[in-house]
């Protein structure tokens, strides 16, 4: 009886942590994410899945730098796609030129900051459309150099590269990457937790919603907007940086407007300010189509890309404020379920959404 | 600041003087002085278009004013010409406003929206509040109790966690007010806080606002269209009329200025 | 001279190709207030619709390109009707996920429809000795001249709509506010659903001039959508003639800086004057800043 209430109570307190301290939240899912190279190994998974895993967990930092632009900060960017490549050329390019792994990555990253400060700069004069557009304008000019900068990219020809070795002493194989991949991408939740719950988080809501104010209030506007965007173009940065050292090949054409648009998408789709909406999103955009709608369709590959527009579409138009309402939405009819009053809960739920 | 090596005299808080403003040709503020003391309570008036929220702008540096000075003893009981600073820095000195359409972050906690007043206060930067440095959480910390302590003073503390958005008027313009108390200032100034809001709550703000100065032990200067609430709350009103200066004077007397009255109802003999 | 002239013509044509393309994307923007990047992809489909009635049915060009622009109507009253007007309470970020989920459904759908190879798109009058004009020692072909005309002739007729016409001035009064106008009595829905289907006339058309370059396929749209956007923000997006004049511009400069400066870097350097441009014209050639009161 007694150890029965020790145990319940145990059982309580990690509840307790649980919902109340967002950072286990967060390893324990970076934890269950980096069981999929145990799975692929064990045969439940397929071994093409861990690839997939490693590119949603690599666009989920991308997208939540975006996402802190967009969210937070009120301002775009279409140039993701340039940084990302970026990231991806820098980290070989400098490696190449025996730099260490580890300050290859540190150079490219402060290299990719120094342009976005540029484009922070830049944003102090233009805005709105404008600025998104001029942003589409650096993402094509990156794009440009990744197709005719030999030196740098070797062109058409691509680069490759191989999984680093940490530190010197740490030899990464590709399971070890994928975790520490996973490790990367829950840091990353912590540091976009930690921004948006602080000083810096609120001073950026208030400068996007309200110049005036946030002025008043002492949050200098151009500094804010500086941070934003260098925020955003080292998430996507790095992100780069772990694509070049997982999947250890590099070439001009992926780094395009598309891939801008799908990024945006997932912050969209996924939900604006949630960062388990952002690893959600990515999953919609990326991981579904790839799982579920290529086999499902095996052999017209037209009818799952058509699916994967119409399901990013749906989500928009049900769910605008992204699918992390989803969860919401079933904790409602789940409450309504048990309390035995589900038939009206169906057509009450749609009305919640609205 | 090299022309404010005028000092207040001593008692004196902000002294606008001589400032004159025009938007494309037409003059907005009219060479207006005015002062106010510490812990006075000074009304703006005038009929509409007289200018009042421009005189706040200027004050504050929204717009940068043609001619004249803003003097005012700051925090540090330093004379300081508000014209030599930044629109952003005018907080750090001890002067704070609200405005007319409350402007607060609506997808922000009420007590988050408090919070952003005191964003000058804090000294730790973005990287120790990445890392959650002891110290950075320490701050976050004493600025939290703060908040609440201020929401309580205004008695919406069991708000806080609520979101801004949604909230009724009458609960905006508080939060807009904490919000500006939050950040230890000297002046706060106040862009119609009645404006909206019923009778009952008109009385109620009546009283806070007194109770903000002796609380605080500060000085405020507000606009506002309900004569009523103006002449009850003030000591000392200012009357302004197409940016020209008519009267300051007690609410009683300025209540009888023929020129007042002249400007708000038009001239008898025509 | 005989370069330049035949530089200038080359310029005038795909200008008016980004022109076209452009005045879609400014129109989808002030009435539907979102970047309409499905353009360049609508006028792909629709392209298609005319290449293969050409080239596997046989019909005639002055036949199918007429039928293709009805088409492109009819995506656009769909587009309107299915997925942006039930998305009017979808924020301006939605929107243009939404049409970025209609890129990938068309994208989708064409192959299916059409297959994966290109289709050689011919031009409306072939290219010979025959249908060609001197000019100051440049020989300009026919089909240049046409495409050019044709391409002013319906922006001019545009413009004229939109200025003379009540249902011009229900546009203009939805693009400057719709809320406003809505409340007037605007009929709003129906000029975001004309919005549609002429933005996607014009993108098909745009699409046709530029096929016989190369080929009818998935992808042939690309440059001209990115051109579209730069041409609004170099002229404006405030006005519906700014982006037109932009994609002159960004036709003629191209062209220019290939030619005579570097065709390997000729797309940067206009990017990178553009940029330079919007920085100290942030709001394009024909643009006011708007002042916001606090």
């Amino acid at each position: 009886m007694e150890g029965k209430k020790r145990k319940s109570r145990l059982i309580g307190q990690i509840k307790n942590k649980f919902s109340k301290n967002i950072y286990y939240r967060f390893t324990a899912f970076g934890v269950l994410l980096s069981l999929i190279p145990l799975l692929s190994t064990v045969g439940i998974m397929k071994v093409s899945t861990v690839s997939l895993f490693a590119y949603i967990i690599i666009f989920t930092i991308v997208a939540m730098g975006l996402n802190i632009l967009i969210g937070y900060s009120g301002l775009i960017s279409l140039g993701t796609a340039g940084f990302v490549g970026f990231g991806a050329y820098g980290v070989v390019y400098f490696y190449g030129h025996g730099i260490p792994y580890e300050f290859a990555a540190l150079i490219t990253l402060l290299i990719a900051a120094l342009i976005g400060i540029f484009i922070g700069l830049f944003s102090l004069k233009v805005d709105g459309v404008y600025l998104a557009i001029a942003t589409l304008a650096v993402g094509e000019i990156f794009s440009q150099v990744f197709k005719k900068v030999t030196w740098f990219t070797n062109a058409y020809g691509g680069v490759h590269f191989k999984f680093p070795k940490l530190f010197g002493v740490l030899q990464l194989q590709k399971s070890t990457m994928f975790i520490f991949l996973v490790v990367m991408m829950v840091l990353f939740m912590f540091i976009m937790y930690n921004i948006v719950h602080s000083r810096t988080g609120r001073a950026l809501m208030a400068m996007s919603r309200s110049d005036s104010s946030a002025q008043a209030m002492g949050v200098s506007v151009p500094r804010y907007r500086l941070i934003a965007f260098i925020i955003a173009t080292l998430f996507a940065t790095t992100g780069g940086i772990l694509y070049a050292s997982f999947f250890r090949y590099v070439q001009p054409l992926d780094w395009n407007l598309m891939l801008t648009l799908l990024v945006l998408a997932m912050v969209v789709v996924g939900g604006v300010k949630s960062i388990i909406g952002t690893f959600l999103g990515v999953f919609v955009i990326y991981g579904v189509p790839t799982l579920w709608l290529e086999d499902l369709f095996a052999g017209t590959e037209g009818i799952a890309y058509i699916f994967s527009g119409v399901l990013i579409i749906i989500v928009v138009m049900f769910y605008p404020n992204g699918a992390v309402n989803v969860f919401q939405d079933f904790k409602k009819l789940y409450k309504k379920y048990k309390n035995g009053e589900l038939k009206i809960k169906v057509k009450k739920g749609q009305k919640a959404n609205e | 600041m090299s022309n404010s090596t005028v000092n207040l005299d001593k008692g004196m808080l902000l002294k606008v003087d001589n400032i004159s403003i025009s938007f494309g040709g037409l003059k907005a503020v009219d060479e207006l002085s005015f002062d106010i003391k510490e812990r006075e309570i000074v009304g703006l008036i005038g009929p509409n278009g007289a200018g009042k929220t421009t005189v706040f702008n200027c004050i504050t540096q929204f717009y940068d004013a043609d001619t004249g000075t803003v003097l005012f003893n700051n925090k540090n009981n330093e004379t300081v010409n508000l014209n030599d600073l930044k629109v952003t820095n005018i907080i750090k000195e001890g002067l704070v406003r609200t405005f007319q359409n409350v402007e607060l972050v609506a997808d922000l906690s009420i007590l988050d929206n408090v919070l952003i007043g005191a964003h000058t206060l804090y000294k730790k930067g973005i990287f120790s509040h990445i890392l959650k440095t002891k110290k950075a959480c320490k701050e976050e910390e004493e600025y939290r109790s703060k908040a609440i302590e201020v929401l309580k003073f205004m008695g919406i503390d069991h708000l806080k966690d609520q979101y801004a958005g949604g909230q009724p008027y009458g609960i905006l313009k508080k939060i807009g007010i904490a919000r500006t108390l939050i950040s230890d200032p000297k002046l706060i100034i106040l862009d119609e806080p009645a404006a909206g809001l019923n009778d009952v709550e008109t009385e109620e703000l009546c009283k806070l606002i007194l109770n903000i100065r002796d609380k605080f032990d500060i000085s405020i200067l507000l606009v506002e269209h309900d004569m009523g609430f103006v002449m009850n709350v003030c000591d000392r009103i200012c009357a302004i009329s197409f940016g020209k200066f008519l009267a300051m004077d007690t609410p009683e007397n300025i209540k009888n200025n023929p020129i007042v009255q002249e400007a708000y109802l038009g001239k008898d003999d025509d | 001279m005989k370069v330049f002239i035949t530089l200038l013509f080359r310029s005038l044509e795909t200008g008016s190709v980004y022109a076209l393309a452009a005045l879609g994307v400014v129109l989808i923007y002030r009435t539907s207030r979102a970047f309409n990047f499905a353009q360049g992809a609508i006028g792909t489909l629709n392209a298609f619709v005319a290449a293969t009635l050409l080239m596997s049915w046989g019909w005639s060009i002055w036949v199918t390109v007429p039928i293709a622009m009805v088409t492109a109507i009819l995506t656009g009253f769909v587009i309107d009707a299915f997925f942006i007007r039930p998305a009017a309470r979808v924020g301006h970020e939605g929107k243009q996920i939404i049409t970025l989920g209609l890129i990938i459904v068309i994208l989708g759908i064409t192959p299916i429809l059409f297959g994966v190879e290109p289709i050689p798109m011919p031009r409306f009058i072939e290219f010979s000795t025959l249908t060609q004009v001197e000019f100051m020692g440049a020989s300009i072909g026919y089909n240049a001249l046409f495409t050019i005309a044709i391409s002013i002739a319906l922006m001019a007729s545009a413009f004229w709509f939109l200025k003379f016409t009540s249902w011009g001035l229900a546009i203009r009064a939805t693009a400057s506010n719709e809320m406003a106008s809505k409340l007037m009595g605007v009929p709003t829905k129906n000029v975001t659903m004309m919005s549609w289907a002429t933005a996607a006339a014009f993108g098909t058309l745009a699409a046709i001039i530029v096929a016989p370059q190369s080929a009818v396929d998935i992808n042939m749209m690309n440059d001209v959508q990115m051109s579209a956007f730069f041409a609004c923000v170099l002229g404006g997006f405030q006005s519906f003639y700014g982006p037109v004049i932009g994609a002159y511009l960004i036709a003629l400069s191209r062209n220019l800086t290939n030619f005579y400066i570097t065709s390997t870097w000729s797309t940067v350097i206009v990017y990178v004057v553009i940029l330079i441009f919007l920085f100290f014209k942030p709001v394009g050639l024909v643009g006011k800043k708007t002042i916001k009161k606090v």
